[in-house]
Parts: C-alpha cells; structure tokens; sequence
C-alpha cells in the first residue's frame, strides 16, 4: 500500500552517537558524540533515553522551537515495551504514539507522522528513535558476561539517537511518499543472520511501491535499504534480478555498510543495525547531500527483523518487515 | 610430560568446541552442555579419573571436568544412601566452585561496571 503525501515536508533532524559510530566514515556528520556507552548516565537503559532526548533538543534548537510547539511525538526503540521512547516522552508533554517494528521503527513513525500531516490533524510531528548496543546485547543478543564469539553474519545494534521535525509548512526536502510493508516469513530461525530474513521484506516492499506508483529504478538517485549488512545486500541485488527482475545494482546502498567502514571496525561484522541505524545515516549523510542537491529523489527502506527472545527460544521463525518512504528536493 | 600432556588434552578440548561453534549453528550454551554431559558420561569405569591423573590439571581445567565431578558425587553418595544419594551427592564436589562464583560474582558486581 503506497500513499502519496503533498504537503509534507522535513524542517530539521538531530544525530547522536556513540563511540563506535563516531569512529566510522561518517564520524564528522553528527550533530553530538560520545566516547562513553554510559553518556555520563548510571545505566545503559538510561544512556538511551539521553541520547534520544539529546537528538530532540538538537533537532528543535536548530528551529529556534520549545518542547512546547510539538503538535504530536512519535517514537520508538528496540527496548522491552519501548521504555526508552517512553521516559523520553515524559519530558516532552505533548501527545504521544509509542511505535515498534524493530529496525523499521523510523519509517513507520515518519509514515504515520505524515498521514496526520497530510490531513492538517496536526501542523507538526516529532519523530524519534534510539537504539544502544549494549542494550540489545544485554536484553536479546550475548550480553558480555556470556562471552561468546558472534558469527560473520550478526549484525551490530548502532548507539544513538536521532530525531526528525516534520511539519506541513513548505521546506526544502519533500517527502513524498511511503510505502507500509507486510510482515514477511523467509522460514529463518537464526538471529544471527538478520540479513537474509530481512531481505525478501526490503524486496517485497521495493517491488509494490514501484507498481503502486508506476515507477522505475532509476526514477531514483538512490535507493537504501535500513540494516541488511553486507550479506543481506548482496542477496537483496540477487533476489530482485530473479524475483521481480529488477536491477539494483546501479544506485542502491545499505545504511549498515555506510554507518562503518566494516574493515576496519572487525566488531561490527556483517553491518549496523537497529532503528537508530538507517536514522543516523539518512540524517547525517543523505539528507544533507540532498540539502546540497547532490541528491534529488531518495527512496528511503527500512528493514526490521520481528521477534522476541522468548519466540526463538520456543523455535518460532524470525519475521521482517519493511516501509519505505520517497523524498525529494524541492526545487 | 604431564605438563605436555595437559596442554595438549586441554587444547583439543577447545578445538573441538571451536570446529563445531565454526561449522554448525550450535551456540556456546550447547557447546558448553554437550562437554558436560561427555564429561559425565566419561565417569563410567572412572575413565575421566584416569584422564586426570595422566594430564592433569589440563583435564580439571575444561568444563568437562565439571560434567565428570556431577556425576561422580553422585555415584559415591549412591553407594552409600542408594536412590536418594543420587541426588543428595550430586553437589558434593562441585559445591565450592559453585559457591565461588556466585560469590565472586557479587563481590565485583559491587565495584565494578559492566563494560562493552
């Protein structure tokens, strides 16, 4: 299902990061960093929280806005019961939709942000997502103490925080579509290899906003998928040739790859992942190449494995989904 | 040459879990379970005590040494309580260890953080 948007727009975005993203390729293109996991917090749950309010206030300060102008809070994270999104919410004290589809938190937030715009139910919407490693590793993947080695193919949960003001008065970056994903079932069971399960989700979702809006690949500048890491890249490019026969090899990308240099960072593995993940790249990276009109029509994937700890111990299958939303430079 | 041995008792211990941790999707939980449970296994005709008294501290080291330990306290208390022993011995020489890391566990969790 793809819905078509003409009058909503990105007015301002805010990136924090941690450690490991600040010592990636795109370490120069957020707004705040810390070398610290804990982010002069007691805990790392609380170390979240800071980091999402912190991309708040960045993307309202660069508006010369108060917490007080927000219309509607949107937000999501990969903590149980999205209690990051929820502490973060407190201080705001504006209307609040809690959201979750794993890494493809951020374009369901945009998604939903911009129906109510499109319908002026409201003038401006705060969207927002955080993820921490440490978090994730603790909660759902192998804490420290466990001290196990991962497999190349396991993705790394990204530190950070990242926020987008959206708002129906005109600016220069459109947001002109979005496309809402349906849960796919590849029949993977190991979250070791989000990739491959996400994959036929980016594909599937790629594949129907095309036909929905009788477009082509290369109606697009670029195209970027949320979190599939290197393996989950290739075998994206593989299954649209044979699936769909489209070509993407042209001018797609991974924001997994992007936010590391995977070479160098042996720890991150197969790629970044997380729903801050695909946020950090678009807002430190692409969305100001578009700004510099380096970039004119981006279409934005993002990709969330679904599952919990206890379903993949009770053997069930890990889920994906994917929403994808279009942009474009005002010209 | 007990210390050779031991090195090398020791050492195929960990390839072997490695070999499987690198070519099946067993995670360290299983790998770990399967040496215990081979280390038990291998109490029968006190063969693992033969092992330990070949290489040594290589053998008491590995987590088998824990399985071996489950079941021969076990065994001993058996022989004496019959059934109930089972269970009553099971502990008996594994207790300290136990005890040690919970112990420690705690002792620095107090001054300590958790680190990536």
């Amino acid at each position: 299902m793809t819905i078509k948007y003409h009058n909503v727009y990105l007015h301002s975005v805010g990136t924090v990061v941690g450690p490991y993203e600040h010592s990636g390729p795109l370490a120069r293109r957020f707004d705040r960093f810390y070398d610290d996991l804990y982010m002069n917090e007691l805990t790392f749950e609380r170390a979240e929280v800071h980091l999402m309010r912190e991309s708040i206030q960045i993307t309202l300060d660069k508006l010369n806005k108060k917490k007080k102008d927000v219309n509607l809070f949107i937000a999501g994270d990969l903590q149980n019961q999205i209690a990051s999104s929820c502490y973060t919410a407190r201080e705001l004290s504006c209307p609040f939709i809690g959201i979750f589809s794993a890494c493809a938190t951020n374009v369901e937030g945009i998604i939903l942000a911009a129906n109510m715009l499109e319908n002026k139910q409201v003038n401006n919407a705060l969207v927002s997502v955080s993820s921490h490693n440490m978090v994730s590793e603790r909660q759902f993947r192998n804490p420290t103490e466990y001290g196990a080695p991962k497999p190349e193919s396991a993705t790394f949960t990204s530190t950070g925080g990242a926020s987008c003001f959206l708002a129906n008065e005109k600016s220069e970056i459109k947001i002109t579509s979005g496309t809402i994903g349906r849960v796919i079932d590849m029949d993977q069971t190991d979250t070791n290899n989000m990739g491959a399960c996400m994959a036929a989700a980016a594909g599937d979702t790629i594949y129907h906003h095309l036909v929905d809006l009788k477009k082509k690949v290369s109606d697009y500048d670029l195209i970027v998928t949320g979190d599939l890491g290197k393996y989950g890249k290739d075998i994206l490019i593989e299954y649209m040739q044979k699936e769909y026969r489209i070509d993407l090899s042209q001018n797609y990308n991974d924001c997994g790859i992007i936010l590391y240099d995977t070479n160098v960072q042996k720890e991150i593995q197969a790629g970044g992942s997380g729903p801050v993940c695909s946020a950090l790249v678009m807002y430190g990276d692409i969305i100001p190449k578009m700004q510099r009109k380096e970039l004119k029509k981006v279409l934005y994937v993002a990709t969330g494995a679904l599952f919990n700890p206890t379903t993949v111990f009770q053997k069930e299958n890990v889920l994906s989904i994917a929403h994808a939303i279009s942009l474009e430079v005002v010209e | 040459m007990i210390y050779f041995y031991s090195f090398l008792f020791c050492g195929t211990v960990c390839l072997i879990g490695q070999i499987i941790l690198d070519n099946t999707k067993l995670t360290p939980g299983h790998i770990t379970s399967m040496f215990v449970v081979l280390g038990s296994f291998l109490d029968v005709f006190n063969i693992y005590d033969k092992i330990v008294q070949t290489v040594g501290g290589g053998a008491m080291v590995p987590i088998t040494s824990f399985g071996h330990l489950l079941s021969h306290g076990a065994m001993i208390k058996a022989n004496d309580l019959g059934l109930v022993g089972l269970a009553m011995g099971m502990f008996d020489f594994t207790a300290s260890g136990i005890t040690s890391a919970i112990f420690f566990a705690f002792v620095f969790s107090l001054f300590f953080k958790p680190r990536n």
